[in-house]
């Protein structure tokens, strides 16, 4: 299989304060990767070097075997790398449609995006409900559902997703889940889901990363991870 | 009465106009253009010296106003803004810079243009009457007209065009925004050039009117932060709202307190003062929307 994404020894820091020391990862075409651990771990850290937020001070990421660092957040999209962040990050005052339109901002193909923004209605047809509405009116599910369909409105080959079952209902969190499955079984799109909630991550996804302050500690296969002893008392313990 | 909400409309129009350039510049960048007022001025002299000097048609003067303000918004941004917002994290900074930037234009209007008062001559003739009960100029209407239009010229922009949607979504968030796609750069640049050309183009409206002189632009700013106060900064609407308010509040106090002498604005600041004690955020305070 081809590498889509390949973050290699990356360093980042927050001022003087690191919060990844030397970070590996891997993204295969086609591959649903999931990258779990504690709150404060760095997987937000991770995600924001490669959409390029936030420099990293000594490593490489490579994507589709060509260097990403240094490049501008916005060049980054284009070339193909979307990411939902962190507490949905809904544009609240606009109306479902302008911010499913948002997403595909670095698009000029007219035609092909009213066929984006049909699938990703059928694909939430509560969005083609909530059409007109203001995301701020909607709740937590709904608007996480939105700016899912915001970052696939893009038609990224790379989809990242920083904990989207974060402040959701419950009943809700499954819903989430099988949306990533049916995205990944549907789109020619790799997904890299970071997670809180592991057992939702390591049960929709073909490997996992463990991350613990700012280092790997743990990868493999998500089944195998799964039974893993040490993973079991880090992370899935407690959780439903 | 109806000679009162006339003029309110009128003066009004303008108003809103101004105030939503600077409300637009506050709502991307953070940003209070103190020198908001001066633009407005040097857009008045850019108009009269294409009409006047020049001989060129009024609309010419119009255009060539908003051209040169667009541009002059673009590299203040470029060139002082956006290097010192980049370098600051502190919010006075960028007011320091905007207030020297207003005390430079008043230099540079001085210079250029001199401490003359300037007009134009009148673009149309006559005088509307109703019945005694509106009277009012051809001019004015023209012009209160013409300012209507660009509001709704705007507003459409702003809500249906790919630009002004990503300037809305760069107001409301940031990041979020740089992960659609926006550059941040270009589009905080953008969005001061149309806020300056708004500025601009009010200057060149109104030098038809009422003719600008250099020591308008003080004064100008302070209305413009007048009415996004009263509507609350950073909405579109509110920026509509604080301009008719004060624009008719404008023209009730010229009508009826002129009997107690020049007190319209010494009434207005002391209800905007009792206004903002109850309602700090202004009527439709909250992001840009
Ligand atoms: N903007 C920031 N400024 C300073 N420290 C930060 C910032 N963002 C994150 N951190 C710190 O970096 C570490 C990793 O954070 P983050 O990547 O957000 O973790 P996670 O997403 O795993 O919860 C944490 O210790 C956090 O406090
Ligand atoms: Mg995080």
């Amino acid at each position: 299989m081809t590498k889509i994404l390949s973050v290699e020894n990356i360093e980042l820091y927050y001022d003087h304060i690191y919060a990844l020391k030397g970070v590996s990862i891997d993204v295969d075409e086609g591959e649903t990767v999931a990258l779990i651990g504690a709150n404060g771990a760095g997987k937000s850290s991770i995600l924001r070097a490669i959409t390029g937020l936030r420099p990293v001070k000594s490593g490489q990421i490579l994507y589709e075997g060509q260097k990403l660092n240094g490049t501008s957040a916005s060049e980054i999209v284009r070339r193909g790398i979307s990411m939902v962040p962190e507490g949905r990050r809904a544009f609240p005052l606009m109306s479902v449609k302008d911010n499913l339109l948002m997403g595909a901002f670095t698009r000029t193909d007219k035609a092909e995006i009213e066929q984006t923004l049909e699938n990703v209605l059928t694909r939430f047809p509560r969005l083609r409900e909530r059409y007109h509405q203001q995301a701020s009116t909607m709740s937590g599910g709904e608007q996480q559902m939105m700016v899912i369909g915001r970052a696939l409105m893009a038609r990224p080959k790379l989809l990242l997703l920083d904990e989207p079952s974060l402040g959701i209902a419950p009943k809700l969190v499954q819903d989430i889940a099988r949306a990533i499955v049916a995205i990944s079984r549907d789109e020619k799109v790799s997904i890299l889901l970071v997670e809180q909630n592991s057992r939702m991550a390591l049960s929709i996804s073909n490997r996992a990363y463990a991350l613990s302050t700012g280092s790997i500690a743990l990868s493999g296969n998500s089944k195998d991870l799964m039974n893993d002893d040490r993973i079991k008392a880090a992370y899935l313990g407690g959780e439903i | 009465m109806e000679q009162i909400i006339a003029n309110g409309l009128y003066l009004g129009a303008q108003y809103a106009l101004i105030a939503l350039g600077l409300t637009l510049i506050f709502s991307l960048m953070n940003v209070l253009n103190f020198a908001h007022g001066q633009m407005y001025v040097f857009g008045g002299f850019v108009t009269y010296t294409v009409v006047v000097q020049l001989g060129l048609p009024f609309i010419v003067g119009l255009f060539a106003s908003a051209i040169v303000l667009a541009i002059m918004g673009a590299a203040i941004e470029k060139f002082l803004f956006a290097p010192v917002v980049r370098r600051s994290k502190r919010d006075e900074s960028t007011m320091l810079l905007a207030a020297g930037v207003a005390f430079f234009l008043d230099a540079v209007i001085l210079l250029f243009f001199g401490e003359k008062q300037r007009g134009v001559p009148k673009i149309v003739n006559g005088v509307f009457n109703w019945d005694m009960r509106i009277i009012m100029p051809y001019d004015r209407i023209l012009i209160g007209v013409l300012a209507i239009l660009l509001i709704v010229v705007f507003i459409a922009f702003m809500n249906y065009s790919k630009t002004g949607r990503a300037m809305r979504a760069l107001a409301q968030d940031k990041m979020a925004a740089q992960l659609m796609g926006v550059n941040v750069a270009r589009y905080s640049m953008i969005g001061f050039a149309l806020g300056a050309m708004l500025a601009g183009l009010v200057g060149g409206l109104l030098v038809t009117i009422t003719g600008v002189n250099l020591g308008m632009g003080g004064p100008t700013s302070i209305k413009a932060f007048l009415m996004i106060m009263i509507g609350g900064a950073g909405v579109i609407s509110g920026a509509i709202a604080g301009g008719f308010i004060l624009g008719m509040m404008e023209s009730v106090g010229l009508t009826v307190l002129s009997a107690y002498g020049d007190i319209t604005y010494l009434v207005i600041f002391a209800t905007l003062m009792i206004f903002l004690a109850v309602r700090p955020q202004g009527l439709m305070g909250k992001p840009w929307g």
